[in-house]
């Protein structure tokens, strides 16, 4: 830190160096977007990227990788802070209030479209400029294995002949999971029992111990149990197989046309110059589409598919609109209407 | 059965070739190290030290991290005794009820002989899990399988019960202080509907009021505020009466205590939400309804603080099991533990032991290596640790509050933490001059949530029939047990005895 610090005598060393790479990318080719970036002096420190979970959870172990990649294509260190709590709106609320001038970044997951319908303090999705998307944690349709049901199709049969009485397990009404089961509900016009469990470790072992007959939780909670036997996967809600599951179809493969789980996606906060914007974007995205960055997050059970700003934003106006009738259909819906 | 035992013994051997290498000897002092560091400071739990070490074991090999994340946690159960002894300060949530016995015990002179029957309870309860573990661990994790819904409801209502006992005052007042701290359990996210209750629009109340500022405000705070109302003359905590090392007679009554601490910790331990909280309380309870006098607990009783160490230590370290064994982590550290695996591309699960035998045996030698390695580096510092408390507590008690302040918010990088203990801190004084014990509140802070959520979801499952909790053999028996144990204490023979007690 020290001896980079902008106030020190290295600093014509260090503009000399700097109109040197400038050369060398410009005569690299590798495009306007990177001279652009020195010329302008972004990012010139530190680049924090808020976590809104705690360390250890899936978002944190995600953002991790991508930090510590990022931060050698960014030429400055990406640190990551967790700040943790009321749903992810904590932290959020944090980037969002920031200096918009694109050093301080956040990952925003799936929670994001229904805070902003149910807590009044959250943030609007408007309130968050995306970078890019960092990929898909399908959820997958799991039974016990002490129930009969066998395939996707024994399940709705069972789902069919009895009403609300088919127990499923997932996180909280709002919670990723719970959104998945109430839209699995809507798409294959069925009414289970939607059990709710603090988190993915206690549901899962809910259907190890038989008290509820499925569960909806990401691959990477459920697919050891599935290779054990001691509990079956039937389907998952991806728009392909899960490495982890190579043996469990899509829920598309049979026919059903049914996507859900937690996305993530990284943000700015409104307000950050568009310039700032697409290097951010350039960066992450050529961070994110790296095969070495692909192979360590696979190994840690993410599926890796980034998107850019505008596809991002499309893929965001349709998630919304999927949700928001699961969240006025279970009243949850106060802090604003859309 | 000769066979299961070389089998056992092949694997303890390739456990010891992993774990004695030198790298991973010197990371399970580093984590053992670390862990009593953090253990001592308040505050700083072993949760948040092993979120800050996650990145470091990006560059580690994955048996190595395992071996010192894990050292973190268990040296932290070694080291959060200490302060509970020394200054009435829990280091950890599982450290509260060493405050009874142990501060008592300190400032009675006898702080050397608490802290070495800490660490040796803690010796104990930790070889007889780790072995506990090598011997069967897939096998007791199966007991965690048994456990649904109601029957969790059932072990929480003979919690709560049996806390009951943990008073040695006013039973009333004690009921009255349990009720508060489930009712503080209300405050925050329903997991069952996803309303937000009592957070008064305050995002810090989301996720409920937590315990580590609570147990530090109650329980330390207070004690500081006490000893700066009756301490005129400027002198140290404790002055040290007669020897450091227990005497015979501690040994004697700490022994059983210890074995029936560890059981209670290696059973309690493996269930989900069990960790190594609940583990010590239960101990502590056993104990006070098991000794001929009981009115000695507070007032510096050895099985008070044998007991519930050797619980701790037990619970902590049977949480593994279900980790290892079922890939189901108990309680947030394990969620770490299970992180720092993931990050390494190694799935938990029932296939950890055939697929990574030398990960799993490596990690349970480990363990029982860093626990020697607790003692030796723990029972040279009690000298230590007990001129430090001997020294004048203007300089004392100013450091403590520092530590405090940035342990609570170092939890979740946030100011509001720091509030809520100072809050906490002036509650706790003003119940003790009202002669109302935290310890019960602390009780039903912890295992209210547990219970109503439990309780809420027994009943989704069986559709609104209360039936369901006494047709399951499990939650039936907890709950004829917790009907007798209040029976038992209501009695009015009874309660004219512990009256008596009390007037002694």
């Amino acid at each position: 830190m020290n001896q980079r610090h902008p106030a020190t005598a290295s600093r014509p060393v260090r503009l000399r160096r700097r109109l040197l790479s400038c050369a060398m990318a410009a005569v690299a080719a590798t495009g306007i977007m990177a001279s652009g970036a020195i010329a302008q002096g972004f990012p010139s420190q530190p680049i924090t990227m808020i976590v809104p979970w705690p360390p250890g959870g899936g978002s944190d172990i995600a953002m991790r990788l991508v930090a510590d990649a990022a931060s050698k294509r960014m030429g400055v260190p990406v640190v990551v802070v967790n700040r943790p709590g009321a749903g992810g709106t904590i932290g959020l609320k944090e980037m969002a209030s920031s200096k918009p001038d694109g050093h301080t970044i956040a990952m925003v997951a799936t929670g994001a479209v229904f805070a902003q319908y149910n807590n009044p303090n959250a943030n609007a999705l408007s309130d968050f400029e995306p970078i890019a998307f960092f990929g898909d944690d399908p959820v997958v349709l799991s039974v016990g294995a002490k129930t009969s049901i066998k395939t996707l199709a024994d399940y709705l049969a069972a789902a069919r002949a009895n009403p609300g009485k088919l127990r499923n397990g997932n996180d909280q009404p709002g919670g990723s999971s719970h959104v998945a089961a109430s839209l699995m509900e809507r798409t294959l016009g069925v009414k289970i029992n939607k059990i709710a469990y603090a988190g993915f470790a206690p549901t899962v072992q809910a259907l190890l111990s038989g008290e509820i007959d499925s569960a909806t939780v990401p691959a990477p909670d459920i697919s050891q149990h599935h290779q054990s036997g001691a509990a079956r996967s039937l389907a998952i809600a991806g728009t392909q197989r899960h490495f982890l599951l190579p043996d469990v179809p899509t829920f598309r493969e049979q026919g059903i046309d049914f996507i859900a789980g937690t996305w993530r996606y990284i943000a700015a906060p409104r307000g950050t110059p568009p310039d700032r914007l697409a290097i951010l974007e350039a960066r992450l995205l050529e961070t994110m589409r790296d095969k070495g960055f692909i192979e360590k997050a696979r190994a840690a059970g993410f599926i890796v598919e980034p998107m850019n700003r505008a596809d991002t934003a499309r893929r965001l106006a349709a998630e919304d609109a999927a949700m928001y009738p699961v969240f006025l259909e279970a009243g949850l819906v106060r802090a604003r209407q859309k | 059965m000769i066979e299961l035992a070389g089998a056992l013994l092949g694997n303890l051997a390739q456990g010891f070739g992993v774990a004695m290498t030198p790298v991973n000897l010197g990371l399970c002092l580093l984590g053992c190290l670390l862990g009593t560091l953090v253990g001592v400071l308040p505050g700083i739990g072993p949760t948040a030290t092993v979120a800050m070490l996650m990145p470091i074991t990006f560059y580690l090999e994955p048996t190595g991290a395992l071996i010192m994340l894990a050292g973190v946690f268990y040296g932290s159960q070694y080291g959060g005794s200490t302060t509970a002894i020394l200054v009435n300060l829990p280091g950890e949530s599982s450290s509260v009820v060493t405050c009874l016995d142990g501060h008592a015990m300190a400032r009675g002179g006898r702080a050397g002989a608490a802290l070495a029957i800490a660490a040796l309870a803690s010796l104990f309860a930790g070889t007889v899990t780790t072995l506990a573990i090598a011997v069967g661990g897939p096998a007791i994790a199966s007991v965690a399988l048994l456990f649904q819904s109601p029957d969790y409801v059932a072990v929480m209502v003979l919690g709560l019960v049996a806390a009951i006992v943990l008073a040695h005052g006013s039973l009333v007042k004690a009921m009255a202080m349990i009720v508060l701290g489930v009712f503080i359990g209300l405050v925050g996210t329903d997991v069952t509907t996803g309303e937000q209750r009592y957070t008064f629009g305050i995002a810090d109340l989301y996720d409920g009021v937590g315990f580590v500022p609570v147990a530090m405000g109650l329980f330390g705070l207070s004690e500081i505020m006490l000893n700066l109302e009756s301490r005129a003359r400027d002198g140290g905590l404790a002055r040290l009466r007669d020897r450091l090392w227990p005497s015979r007679d501690d040994f004697r009554s700490a022994t059983p205590a210890t074995v029936r601490g560890t059981l209670l910790g290696i059973v309690l331990g493996i269930l989900p939400g069990g960790g190594s909280t609940i583990p010590s309380f239960a101990a502590y309870s056993l104990e006070k309804k098991l000794a001929r006098d009981p009115s000695r607990f507070g007032q510096g009783a050895v099985e008070g603080v044998a007991a519930p160490e050797a619980a701790n230590n037990a619970g902590a370290r049977a949480g593994f099991i279900p980790m290892l064994a079922l890939g189901i982590p108990p309680n947030a550290i394990m969620a770490l533990l299970v992180g720092a695996m993931m990050i390494h591309g190694i799935q938990p699960g029932p296939q950890i032991i055939a697929k990574q035998p030398e990960l799993f045996w490596g990690l349970v030698v480990s363990m029982w290596i860093g626990n020697l390695m607790l003692v030796v580096l723990n029972l040279p510092l009690i000298g230590l640790w007990v001129r430090l408390i001997q020294m004048p507590y203007r300089y004392l008690f100013p450091a403590i509050i520092v530590f405090c302040c940035i342990g609570v918010y170092s939890l979740r990088n946030s100011m509001m933490e720091v509030v809520f203990m100072a809050v906490a801190g002036v509650a706790g004084y003003v119940l003790r001059k009202l002669g109302c014990e935290p310890a019960p509140l602390l009780l039903g802070l912890i295992l209210g949530p547990m219970l109503e959520e439990n309780f809420r979801r027994s009943l989704s499952v069986s559709g609104g029939d209360y039936m369901i909790f006494l047709q399951r053999p499990i939650s039936a028996s907890l709950l004829a047990c917790a009907v007798l144990l209040l029976a038992f204490v209501l009695l009015p023979g009874v309660r004219r005895q512990r009256q008596r007690l009390r007037e002694d």
